[in-house]
């Protein structure tokens, strides 16, 4: 069943209508010039609980001077970058992923391929000829990561360490099943083939999943999608070189070139929901009208809905996490602007400077109307995923740590995310899990940063409660599969997390990895695996 | 002719005014020449480049020289503890070993005629492409790591500064780490591997044996990781710098011919310590062993500590302003000499990774470091300026 495509295709036909006369040419899509109205990205919808999507990946120097990756979606004869994917909960993702990516690469090095076994051994007990069978991992060899789902890491769903497709090789096909009882919210995909995730996502191959359903206040709201992105010139530098966030591919340089912009009715509020899918960019969001700055009303974070609307007029949000909000009207004769304000990341950390994201202009013009959030054509689960966390009592608890090492000019870098009491490692595909554990378990993990730069703790397959800050109970914990450690003055206690792990459920059990979420820094290493065995298998 | 008048005055004021302030602030006599000289590195042509150093301790001077070309290549950058320009150390010296990372060998320079010697080789199997070669010697051996094949070659000191390789041992890291930074006194050499494991090896016959200490550093388990390391004039204790937030250094006692535990100091003498100190990656100790210079790799500052020599204690210092020109256009603090053979050494020079030397005056009075108003002096032929040494050097 292919995909429906909705309201939203108008639009986007509009912006890649140049594409269509040098189609023959262009291997990604042409993307929109600064300073030009932002737009949704396409979207396709399941139908009777299925969403099948054929994607592309394929890369090509851009004539911006940036490598771009692309995920090519064909629609009407028109190849469409990054659709977002719209689902139900209990639906089923059918995606056929063709691997397109060749030389050149880019401005790839070698620098992680130093130390680091670029060769992923096949699953215990698997035959060369099966899928998910690890194998090299080249420049070009890709896979996808569904950042947030909470599906099982298996073969055909979201497993990262045995998937990894070649250029060249047959379409794999994705076939991931949607927890019925999952959150509404949004999600992303993107690569996630260890050593090359960053150059392939800094190259913007990275797309919005939503998973429908109904978040209190929104609806009937204007909704508008914003993923960010951000591309180097050089992703590998060692120290940061020229690089730019973008919004929905349109570069947000300003004053270097007028700010992207959107059009939105007077007065009437609006929903936004926007993934940083950038490859290590901190944002601090701020909204302004000519008024002054905006309280935002946060309705979900990184996929989940909030049990309590938090108001705000600052959004830290690191990368690959995903706010919700419902956005103030703009009163009659203002406009506004949307901005990050940057983001210290500690003296050895990469610079996140503030940047004017976009600009706010009003209309009294219906025809410039976006449509609302798509009502849910399912009814809620009776009970969501991780319902209840907070009163489990903890079966373990684990302390780890994040820290690096810089002992040359020459790097690398060794990144390190480490057990207590086990020896810090650069990650290797190769590696035993570092952590073992069970279905059915519940575990508080403390996560310190012992290094000169915040990181940004992430785990695959779920989300986990956020229960305390340095050591400090939070007083209404939220799930979260991101979040910021600051980093480590040099004095003092190490900055920690300590976040609630829910391994109840047993679609968790497998071998998958947690890293941070820097997306440099796991190529370098920073990474390692856990595995969760059947509870019948201790 | 009125302002050459004014200006022969004032550099001779500034010649005289120090005699009247003390002894440490006498200018070096013409007749004993003091050279920093650098290991260029560069990777289409490498040298080694001389400078000659004088003025005050309150006004020190940097004066290029020249540039021998080592007839090698280098490779632009390394590890930063790493040794890449060796003396014997002594007054004595003649020549000073220049090591070219991209093409393998050692270049022979003679200090007083400053002309390359000769350069020589060790065996097929060594290779410090990736991260250099480091070098320490005594009058009869000189000992080459290669970073790369993780080997260390032994070759005997001969006149007319002349090398004969005698052959190579290969080391294991216990963590995948690589050769890196060299220190040897007496017969013993001691190397990091920067994987956080250090090692000892008896070079009393030439060829090092190990002397089966290889560990992990206290740090290890906090990925403080050893990079550079230095060793007392006693050999009773052997200092290494941990690439680590913030300044920190490791002391492990040798006094019974091998390396102990190593004994964590964090060594700031401010209450936030990331601001002077962040990656804390070579280290050398002043001649007279009271202070202990740091270089804190990616904050472009470097700490003294005090250092207590009869119990290998380390107290905070004090740590330079990051020095000028900071990730503009240099980017990381390398190796570290001082001017002079006595005292806190007075002056002390930092290679600056970029092509730029840092001059800094040690205070007389206390714990001091500042920056001479002629720091930097451009290295203009190193592309990724990461070793220094000082002729004549300090006497261990």
């Amino acid at each position: 069943m292919r995909a429906i495509v909705k309201s939203t295709v108008l639009f986007v036909m509009a912006v890649f209508a140049v594409a269509s006369a040098s189609a023959q040419q262009q291997i990604c899509p042409p993307r929109p010039p600064a300073g030009t109205l932002i737009v949704n990205p396409l979207d396709l919808f399941s139908q009777n609980g299925v969403l099948n999507v054929d994607l592309t990946l394929q890369n090509q120097m851009g004539s911006d001077g940036f490598e771009h990756y692309c995920y090519v979606y064909m629609y009407q004869g028109q190849q469409v970058e990054a659709p977002t994917l719209r689902l139900n909960p209990g639906d089923r993702l059918e995606l056929n992923l063709t691997n397109n990516i060749q030389a050149p690469y880019g401005l790839y090095s070698q620098k992680h391929q130093m130390h680091m076994s670029m060769f992923q051994p096949g699953r215990p007990g698997a035959k060369p000829t099966d899928d998910c069978n690890g194998g090299q991992i080249l420049p070009s060899t890709t896979n996808v990561h569904f950042h947030g789902l909470n599906v099982p890491p298996i073969c055909h769903q979201d497993d990262v360490i045995y998937t990894l497709i070649q250029s060249g090789d047959p379409p794999f096909e994705y076939n991931v099943q949607i927890p019925p009882n999952d959150n509404p919210g949004m999600y992303w995909y993107h690569p996630h083939a260890h050593g090359q995730a960053t150059t392939q996502v800094d190259g913007g191959a990275a797309g919005a999943i939503f998973i429908e359903g109904t978040i209190p206040g929104t609806q009937g709201l204007p909704e508008r999608v914003f993923v960010i992105r951000q591309q180097f010139r050089n992703p590998n530098s060692w120290l940061p070189g020229p690089n730019q966030l973008t919004v929905n591919f349109q570069p947000a340089i300003f004053p270097n070139s007028p700010s992207p912009f959107i059009n939105v009715q007077y007065n009437q509020p609006e929903f936004w929901r926007i993934a940083n899918s950038t490859t290590q960019a901190f944002l601090t969001l701020q909204l302004q009208f000519t008024s002054g700055l905006q309280q935002l009303e946060i309705v979900a974070l990184d996929g989940v809905p909030l049990q309590n609307p938090i108001y705000t007029n600052e959004i830290d949000l690191p990368p690959a996490g995903r706010v919700e909000f419902i956005t103030p009207g703009l009163p009659n004769n203002q406009e506004g602007a949307f901005s990050t304000l940057g983001f210290d990341t500690g003296p050895v950390g990469n610079p996140n400077p503030p940047q004017q994201l976009w600009k706010i202009f009003g209309t009294d013009d219906p025809k410039l109307k976006v449509r609302p959030a798509p009502a849910p054509t399912k009814p809620p689960a009776d009970r969501q995923r991780f319902a209840g966390l907070l009163t489990q009592q903890p079966t373990t608890t684990r302390s780890l740590f994040f820290s690096e090492q810089t002992v040359g000019s020459n790097g690398p870098t060794q990144y390190f995310i480490t057990v207590n009491g086990q020896k810090p490692h650069v990650f290797h595909m190769d590696d035993p899990p570092a952590i073992v554990t069970n279905t059915g378990a519940v575990e508080d993990w403390t996560i310190e940063n012992r290094s000169g730069e915040a990181h940004d703790f992430h785990i695959h397959q779920l989300h986990f409660l956020l229960m305390a800050i340095n050591g400090v109970p939070v007083q209404n914990p939220e799930l979260y599969d991101s979040f910021t450690i600051p980093n480590w003055s040099g004095s003092g206690p190490f900055p920690s997390i300590t976040v609630r792990m829910d391994f109840r459920d047993p679609n968790i059990a497998g071998t998958f990895v947690y890293h941070c979420h820097i997306l440099d820094h796991e190529d370098g290493g920073m990474m390692a695996k856990i595995q969760v065995n059947p509870s019948n298998q201790r | 002719m009125k302002n050459l008048v004014v200006s022969l005055l004032v550099v001779t004021g500034v010649f005289l005014m120090p005699s009247l302030l003390g002894a440490a602030n006498k200018p070096k006599p013409a007749d004993s020449p003091i050279y920093v000289i650098t290991n260029d590195d560069g990777t289409l042509h490498s040298y080694g480049s001389f400078y000659q150093a004088a003025g005050t301790q309150e006004a020190p001077t940097l004066t290029y020289l020249q540039s021998v070309n080592t007839h090698g290549f280098g490779i632009g950058g390394g590890f930063f503890g790493m040794p890449r320009v060796a003396m014997v150390p002594s007054s004595s010296a003649q020549c000073v070993y220049i090591s070219d990372a991209s093409s393998g060998d050692i270049a022979a320079i003679d200090i007083q005629s400053q002309q390359l010697v000769g350069n020589f080789s060790g065996s097929m199997n060594d290779n410090g492409t990736s991260n250099g070669i480091g070098m320490v010697m005594n009058q009869n051996y000189l000992y080459a790591g290669y970073s790369l094949s993780n080997t260390i070659a032994t070759f005997s000191v001969g006149a007319g500064c002349q090398l004969s390789f005698l052959g190579d041992i290969t080391v294991t890291p216990l963590n995948g780490g690589w050769v890196a930074g060299m220190a040897l006194n007496g017969n013993i050499l001691v190397v990091t591997y920067i994987d956080g494991s250090i090692q000892s090896f008896n070079t009393a016959n030439g060829i090092p044996i190990s002397n089966n200490d290889e560990q992990n550093a206290s740090g290890f388990a906090s990925a403080f990781f050893p990079d550079g390391v230095d060793v007392t004039q006693d050999g009773h204790f052997a200092i290494f710098a941990d690439a680590a937030v913030p300044t920190t250094v490791e002391v492990s006692d040798l006094s019974s011919g091998k390396l102990g535990p190593t004994v964590q100091y964090l060594v700031s003498n401010t209450t936030n310590v990331i601001g002077p100190g962040v990656n804390s990656a070579t280290v050398r100790l002043s001649p007279d062993q009271s202070l202990l210079y740091i270089g804190n790799s990616q904050s472009g500052t470097v700490t003294a500590a005090f250092f207590n020599k009869n119990t290998g204690a380390v107290t905070p210092g004090c740590s330079s302003q990051q020095l000028k020109n900071f990730y503009n256009p240099w980017s990381y603090i390398g190796g570290l000499a001082t001017r002079d053979t006595t005292g806190t050494g007075n002056v002390l020079y930092v290679a600056e990774f970029g092509s730029s030397i840092g001059i800094l005056t040690v205070g007389p009075m206390g714990c001091t470091l500042t920056e001479s108003a002629a720091s930097p002096v451009t290295d203009e032929l190193s592309p990724g300026l990461l070793s220094i040494q000082v002729y004549p050097p300090r006497p261990f």
